[in-house]
């Protein structure tokens, strides 16, 4: 890590600081994480403290806050080892900037990458304080102390507060490698600070990208191809421009970028409603190209065949082959999964201005450098000269990592020189997504007369995220099965297999990714194994953990292990046999992110009626950050896990979404809400990201708990799908 | 006929086509952002306001119908932010992305105010049209028990 002192650095007259106080640069080495680019500087500030005259610290968050709380938990980790009084805390959202560094917020990373770094920062900035108060008394820093905003002299008890310091502060040298505090010293970390945006919200007052206002502020409306792959054949704008309020009709090009816009017609107006109205006057034809003929319920059993036969090789692991011939009994499931929208609450919305000379723009998202780059290329401008405010993003869950609605809003400001706010309605944000991947899976397995585990064998098809940037992947690569190949339970004779899955739509990131389907998978199979091997799926599940020899996957076979025990013994499972008639515990736990989830759900159901009681979750994610965070993320991802679980799924026909709303996108609402119980697992292991994790558990759970219940087995998401 | 509106306790002409929703009116024409687009169609809450009192879909009210009424929003719902729900909210660290929490409170404070005194079920039954994509039900449910029961010390 870099620490510089740049409080006198041009960097305060560009960034709109007030002069004065210490300001804090961090550089983070690169690592190599799942969004990285290849052309980031070897070393890039990537946040900011500054602590002014009064006291007031301002400390800058570089990553996206869609809800998950990154906002508080990274900032509060630099206070903590500043010792500084968080009530004198503002924290604020970066814009987009390379002093960031790299600032696409994905992959449950932004925790891994930067709980050191802003430590680092943090206690940096401490010891030049501590310097600067010696340096006044003309005493030793080593008789002096921080805490709470204050510097004391041990001997004399005098004390100086950080606001009277920041400038003496600033003229201190930057120490190299600031000694870091212990966990018994943390006062934030660990602990559950409350969210420090949560006042504006209850009042209305939190700024989303749907919110901005700028004088002059036109609204647009947009229509695209309802077919991937499609393009305007014409366009009658007559009655759209008839409309009292309307602007102008405007096509949108195709941005031929990694996701970019697939092009579409827009309408511009004073207001979103006249907008919205005159939207619904144009006369467009489509030309629907190539995949006009989409229809999930076909592709689904088309995928069921090409995993229910062979398929070709991924990875294979001692003989599988001697393995099923020698076995006592095969045993044989197959998975399905839809595709999913991630219909956050916020519909994808943006504000553009571009201008002659400027263009600015305030946007939710999850990738504000990449709105810097695809804008610097579509204006043919040079990307730091884009300016990308961030905005709160209302929910985001990997859809705002593509932000094709910024790029239409540029489009449109300018064709017509006025800053525009672009919202598309949920319609055309349910339509015209980045969908999670259609999938089915077939697992076979042998087991030896005593019920053990020989030989496994996993075959997968769904289209992959690839296929979004290059056409000719028509099938999963070997590292989208990597989660497969490597699964901690001890599979010694193991062959994995790829089917076809040509994509007809755009695939995209959605919470917790391929793990959904993969925990589903695993975790629900091996309780169906369990069962046919005539054990208790817990007894069963550890000796598969047990059974694993492989020398790097003991880590996540032990804390497996131990997450499942957890959630076992929280939710009651060892003493099931006293739960009413009708009741059910499952089981299930993933590994994914860097992180370990395990979840106990209890249900009442008959087979066809479900009603989730209780979930325990727990979670081993290394050093927490923020528990009350922690906590939320569980429950958050038990309500998703729920609705992908149960009901939602979307669904193609004749090339198009069908869904639309929330009427016939039933995600999970209130009366569903189970008890939901979150076991934090004490552990020294460096933190790992909590966004996704939770996800994975819960759907295989809850099969494994209805089975238990009633008998029946799920083993399509949705186990409910409403026909639409 | 009185082509005006109340909002938060102030006066404002209705200058803008009568059928436009009552969420765009406050959003575009009047600046007050604080209400939510989510769906359009009556079907998430986001935009819940109160109608003289009444929690009420903002997206699918035209503004024409309201003249002469008495709107309450988000911004409106106390002069401090010190509702027994918005207290209720902060103490249990309710919002996780926040876009749907306006809808929530607003929907939650026209439901206390018919019902003072809800069970767990009613609650339930209330809450049932505000969707939370983020997944904050627990706590919503929690912190409406919580300002009830402090409405009620209020009230004896």
């Amino acid at each position: 890590m870099l620490v510089e002192n740049i409080s006198r650095r041009d960097f305060i007259k560009t960034s709109g600081l007030a002069a004065g106080g210490l300001v804090i640069g961090v550089s983070t080495p690169m690592g190599a994480m799942a969004f990285e680019r290849e052309n980031d500087a070897e070393f890039n500030p990537n946040a900011f403290i500054h602590l002014q005259d009064n006291g007031d610290l301002i400390l800058y968050c570089g990553r996206c806050e869609m809800g998950q709380g990154i906002s508080t938990a990274l900032p509060s980790a630099v206070a903590d080892e500043m010792e500084a009084d968080w009530s004198r805390v503002t924290v604020k959202q970066g814009d987009a900037d390379a002093k960031y560094g790299p600032q696409a917020t994905g992959g449950s990373a932004s925790i891994v990458r930067m709980f050191q770094p802003m430590r680092e920062a943090g206690a940096a900035a401490k010891i030049m304080l501590v310097a600067a108060a010696a340096k006044a008394w003309k005493v030793p820093a080593e008789q002096c102390v921080a805490k709470k905003h204050f510097v004391y002299h041990n001997d004399s008890g005098k004390k100086l507060s950080y606001g009277q310091l920041a400038s003496l502060a600033a003229l201190q040298a930057v120490p190299e490698k600031p000694p870091l505090k212990e966990k018994s010293e943390y006062n934030y970390i660990g602990k559950a600070l409350p969210r420090h945006d949560q006042g504006q919200v209850v009042v209305g007052e939190r700024i989303y990208g749907v919110d901005t206002k700028l004088p002059g502020l036109k609204y647009a409306a947009i229509t695209h191809c309802p077919v991937l792959g499609g393009k305007l054949k014409s366009v009658d704008k007559t009655g759209a421009l008839a409309v009292k309020g309307v602007l102008d009709v405007v096509e949108i090009p195709r941005f031929e970028v990694p996701y970019g816009s697939i092009g579409g017609v827009a309408v511009v107006a004073d207001n979103n409603w006249t907008a919205q109205q005159a939207l619904k006057k144009l006369n467009i034809e489509w030309d629907l190209g190539e995949n006009a003929n989409y229809d999930t319920v076909k592709y689904k059993q088309q995928l069921v065949k090409n995993v229910e036969n062979p398929a070709q090789l991924a990875t294979e692991r001692g003989d599988l082959a001697k393995a099923f011939a020698n076995a006592e009994k095969v045993f044989k499931a197959t998975y399905t999964g839809g595709h999913l929208s991630h219909s956050p609450m916020e519909p994808n919305a943006s504000v553009v201005f571009v201008e002659k000379d400027k263009c600015e723009v305030w946007a939710a998202t999850q990738a504000p450098v990449a709105i810097q780059e695809v804008l610097g290329q579509y204006l043919s401008r040079d990307p730091k000269d884009i300016i990308v405010h961030v905005t709160m993003a209302g929910g985001a869950f990997g859809r705002k990592f593509k932000c094709d609605y910024v790029q239409e809003a540029a489009a449109i400001s300018q064709k017509l020189g006025v800053p525009i706010q672009l919202t598309w309605s949920r319609e055309e944000d349910m339509r015209t997504g980045f969908y999670h991947s259609i999938n089915a899976q077939h697992i076979e397995a042998s087991l030896d007369a005593e019920g053990n585990v020989t030989g496994w064998l996993h075959r997968v098809a769904f289209p992959p995220i690839a296929s979004l940037f290059d056409p000719s992947v028509v099938k999963p690569r070997k590292g989208d099965l990597q989660a497969v190949d490597d699964y901690p339970f001890g599979l010694p004779n193991f062959r994995s297999e790829i089917g076809d899955a040509k994509a007809h739509t755009r695939i995209g990131w959605y919470r917790a990714v391929y793990a959904i389907f993969y925990g589903f998978s695993f975790s629900t199979f091996a309780d169906e194994l369990a069962h046919q091997a005539g054990k208790d799926p817990f007894t069963f599940l550890t000796q598969l953990y047990d059974a694993n020899t492989i020398k790097e996957q003991q880590e996540q076979a032990a804390r497996s292990k131990h997450a499942l025990k957890v959630a076992a013994e929280q939710s009651g499972w060892f003493e099931r046999d006293n739960l009413p008639k009708g009741q059910g515990i499952g089981l299930a736990v993933h590994y994914s992110f860097r992180s370990y989830v395990a979840m106990a759900v209890r249900v009442e159901s008959d087979g066809d009626n479900i009603k989730v009681l209780q979930v325990d979750a727990v979670i081993d994610c290394g050093q927490v950050l923020n528990r009350d965070g922690a906590t939320a993320q569980m429950e958050g991802a038990v309500v998703m896990g729920m609705s992908l679980a149960l009901s939602t799924e979307i669904t193609f026909r004749d090339g198009a979404v069908v869904n639309g709303n929330f009427h016939n996108y039933p995600v999970m609402r209130i009366s569903d809400m189970p008890q939901v119980n979150v076991h934090i697992i004490e552990s020294e292991h460096s933190p790992t990201g909590l966004g996704e994790p939770g996800v994975a558990p819960f759907a295989p759970a809850l099969s494994n708990a209805v089975f238990a219940a009633s008998g029946k087995r799920y083993r399509d998401l949705p186990f409910k799908p409403m026909s639409v | 006929m009185d082509k005006s509106i109340t909002i938060n306790g102030k006066k404002y002409a209705i200058d803008v086509d009568k059928d436009m929703p009552l969420l765009w009116f406050l959003r575009d024409r009047l600046e007050k952002t604080g209400t939510k687009f989510g769906c359009g169609a009556g079907l998430c809450g986001a935009c819940t306001v109160h109608v003289d009192g009444v929690a009420t879909r903002s997206c699918v009210t035209p503004v024409g119908v309201l003249a002469g009424k008495s709107i309450t929003t988000i911004e409106g719902l106390s002069e401090d932010g010190s509702h027994p729900l918005q207290k209720a909210w902060l103490e249990n660290n309710v919002p996780q992305c926040g876009y749907c929490q306006a809808g929530q409170i607003m929907n939650a404070a026209g439901f206390l105010a018919q019902n003072p005194t809800p069970s767990a079920d009613e609650i339930d039954n209330a809450m049932q049209g505000n969707i939370c994509r983020c997944g904050t039900y627990q706590r919503i449910k929690k912190a409406i028990a919580q300002a009830a029961d402090e409405l009620a010390r209020e009230v004896s």
